[in-house]
């Protein structure tokens, strides 16, 4: 009966793939090296500026322009963990001031990379993430959630 | 210890109220059929980003969505061997009787120990803010239940070797 569980819908010549999808939110990709190259030197940036005592701006630094599509799993990994330094120096008491001043596409980046943050508990400290998101919800609202889990640009 | 457990809960409340938007879909594969998507996920373009929400590495919570059905999968807190038992043992108790909680899917997703499959009928059916307050208060009650019955097996355990080696005075 193995036969019923092969997918014939996909041998079709219009079937819409992953690509297909991904490709009306995302658009072109660029190539592999000049995303590595550029999560590299923002890493680095944000390395610089936390170490100048300079919390906000290394938050919205590390939030901006972040990879998106299927094949740039070193990129994407390698930039969670930059935003991921950057949520774990910056203490609990200073967190709702820095939710407010981002803006809404900041936020919906961010609220991406708490949810990528949690999916990996071995790594990341859940508790911190936790604080962070009880934060951005109260300030973001529900609607943050809905674009982050609707939102084929995942991060 | 309580203190990551309120901002989990209110992380899980949150997202689930975000995340129950659901709405009767028809099957795009099949002529007259009407399945939970994110069961069949034969069509991708109706099947949203499934989220993770943890509190530390055991306890977790999986909430895929799709444009008619939403799963909500969770893990729960195992420290030591009784207390694995004792989940297995709780959890298989409650699926087995899966039809008197409506919303209780008979087999947990592989990775956790119990498993919620949530649809469009629910939704209509039931009030979505008492639907994730059934969800909330289950993880709270688990927790709460399973170190009860931790508690009560040790002192059984204690109670009958106190009267079997009575018999070697």
């Amino acid at each position: 009966m193995s036969f019923r569980k092969i997918d014939i819908d996909a041998l079709e010549e219009d079937a819409l793939g992953q690509d297909e999808l991904d490709f009306q939110e995302i658009g072109e990709l660029r190539p592999q090296h000049e995303v590595e190259s550029q999560v590299n030197n923002r890493a680095q940036e944000v390395r610089s500026l936390l170490q100048r005592g300079n919390a906000a701006g290394a938050l919205t630094t590390s939030l901006q322009d972040p990879p998106y599509g299927r094949n740039f799993g070193v990129a994407k990994a390698r930039n969670t963990q930059t935003v991921m330094e950057v949520l774990n120096s910056i203490k609990v008491a200073e967190v709702p001031q820095l939710v407010k001043t981002l803006g809404p596409q900041e936020q919906d980046v961010l609220m991406k990379y708490l949810y990528a943050g949690m999916a990996a508990p071995e790594q990341n400290n859940s508790g911190v993430l936790l604080a962070w998101h009880e934060k951005l919800t109260e300030v973001a609202g529900q609607g943050c959630i809905v674009r982050v889990i609707t939102d084929r640009r995942t991060v | 210890m309580s203190n990551t457990l309120r901002p989990y809960l209110g992380a899980v409340r949150q997202t689930l109220t975000a995340a129950m938007c659901l709405e009767n879909f028809s099957s795009q594969v099949a002529e007259r059929h009407n399945k939970p998507e994110v069961e069949t996920s034969t069509s991708k373009e109706v099947l949203l980003n499934p989220v993770i929400i943890s509190r530390n590495d055991k306890e977790k919570v999986l909430i895929e969505t799709s444009v008619n059905s939403l799963r909500i999968s969770i893990a729960i807190k195992q420290a030591d061997e009784s207390e694995r038992i004792l989940a297995h043992k709780f959890t298989r108790f409650l699926t087995q009787r899966a039809e008197s909680f409506v919303i209780l899917r008979r087999k947990p997703i592989e990775g956790y120990d119990i498993s919620f499959l949530i649809t469009n009928a629910h939704t209509e059916q039931m009030y979505k803010h008492k639907l994730v307050d059934f969800i909330i208060q289950f993880m709270e009650e688990v927790d709460k239940e399973i170190s009860e019955m931790k508690l009560s097996l040790n002192a059984r355990l204690r109670a009958v070797s106190e009267a079997y080696l009575a018999g070697f005075n």
